[in-house]
């Protein structure tokens, strides 16, 4: 709920929108840039597989691999694939975790201009 | 064969029987529902006594509905009293129904019966003010929906990302159109 009392009421002017991806440039901070997510399949490979759009995200390799798994240990499609599951499940995860982390980006790069504005607005007065 | 004779044994057998009574004579048809059809509406006072004997009723308690082309012909307009305002105590002759033998029912006693609908009932709180509660209640809730349907709650996060430029041909994009989309981690190049 705390994100929702700084969105609405504290800080509305600075609350990142989280339905639009994020405005500022990704690079902003990064010296010598950032690591590009990548996945290894290929756009066939998934049309192949019958990937549904919404399983179609960065995690669709872990996806793959654990249909792969369910197929080569039919019938034991649960206990053969602990792992290939808890590889799919941390992804997802880790995913979410990267769409918080980006918020609070947006949102501390956010009050790093409104800083810079006012910083500029009172200079600007002095002058 | 032996069916077919059997038949025939049968009927000659009924035969005497049925010249005697004839089918037209079985009960059904004095117990038919033309028989508990009430009867025209009662015009003088002659018709009104006989209608009250009819019923079982004394001429004074007799009343009529009107003839207004809704009524119930000479059927008694007997009090609205549902089962519940019956004195439990008293010595029906059928105290699952609070009745006596031979009692007139009421024209609507399907619908007043102690198992359906209390028509004497005296609530505690006036119907329209029960009205007013509910939709105060029910418009309160309304209310507070719609002013805050422009404030969602949601999860710190944005949006998810998805490879291949956001799936863009995959969703029905045309590929003049797509725009190269990058998505980053946070780790930082070496």
């Amino acid at each position: 709920m705390g994100n929702v009392m700084y969105a609405y009421i504290t800080h509305p002017d600075t609350a990142p929108e989280f339905r639009e991806p994020p405005t500022f440039d990704p690079l902003v901070g990064f010296a010598n840039g950032r690591k590009e997510r990548t996945i290894q399949a290929s756009r066939e490979e998934l049309d192949k597989a019958n990937i549904p759009l919404d399983r179609r995200d960065y995690c669709v390799d872990f996806y793959l691999k654990f249909l792969r798994c369910r197929q080569q240990n039919f019938p034991r499609v649960v206990s053969g694939c602990h792992h290939e599951k808890h590889d799919y499940d941390q992804c997802g995860y880790e995913d979410f975790v990267l769409r918080m982390k980006e918020y609070e980006r947006e949102k501390r790069l956010m009050e790093r201009a409104k800083r810079i504005a006012a910083k500029n607005a009172t200079e600007e007065l002095g002058d | 064969m032996a069916t077919l004779r059997g038949a025939v044994a049968l009927s000659k057998a009924l035969r005497p029987f049925m010249r005697k009574h004839g089918l037209s004579t079985t009960a059904v048809l004095t117990n038919w529902n033309k028989d508990w059809k009430p009867g025209p509406f009662p015009q003088t006072a002659e018709e009104r006594a006989a209608a009250a004997k009819r019923y079982g009723l004394r001429v004074e308690d007799y009343d009529v509905y009107d003839n207004d082309g809704m009524g119930y012909g000479d059927y008694p307009k007997l009090p609205f009293a549902s089962g519940d305002s019956r004195d439990p105590y008293e010595d029906w002759d059928i105290p699952e129904l609070k009745r006596n033998f031979g009692e007139p029912l009421h024209a609507l006693a399907d619908i007043i019966g102690e198992d359906r609908w209390d028509a004497n009932a005296k609530p505690r709180y006036s119907y329209l003010n029960m009205f007013l509660t509910l939709g105060a209640v029910l418009g309160t809730l309304a209310t507070i929906y719609y002013l805050t349907l422009p404030y969602p709650l949601f999860l710190p996060a944005m949006p998810k990302q998805y490879p291949l430029n956001n799936l863009h041909l995959e969703r029905g994009g045309q590929p003049e159109d797509a725009v190269a989309v990058k998505h980053y981690t946070f780790e930082p190049v070496d």
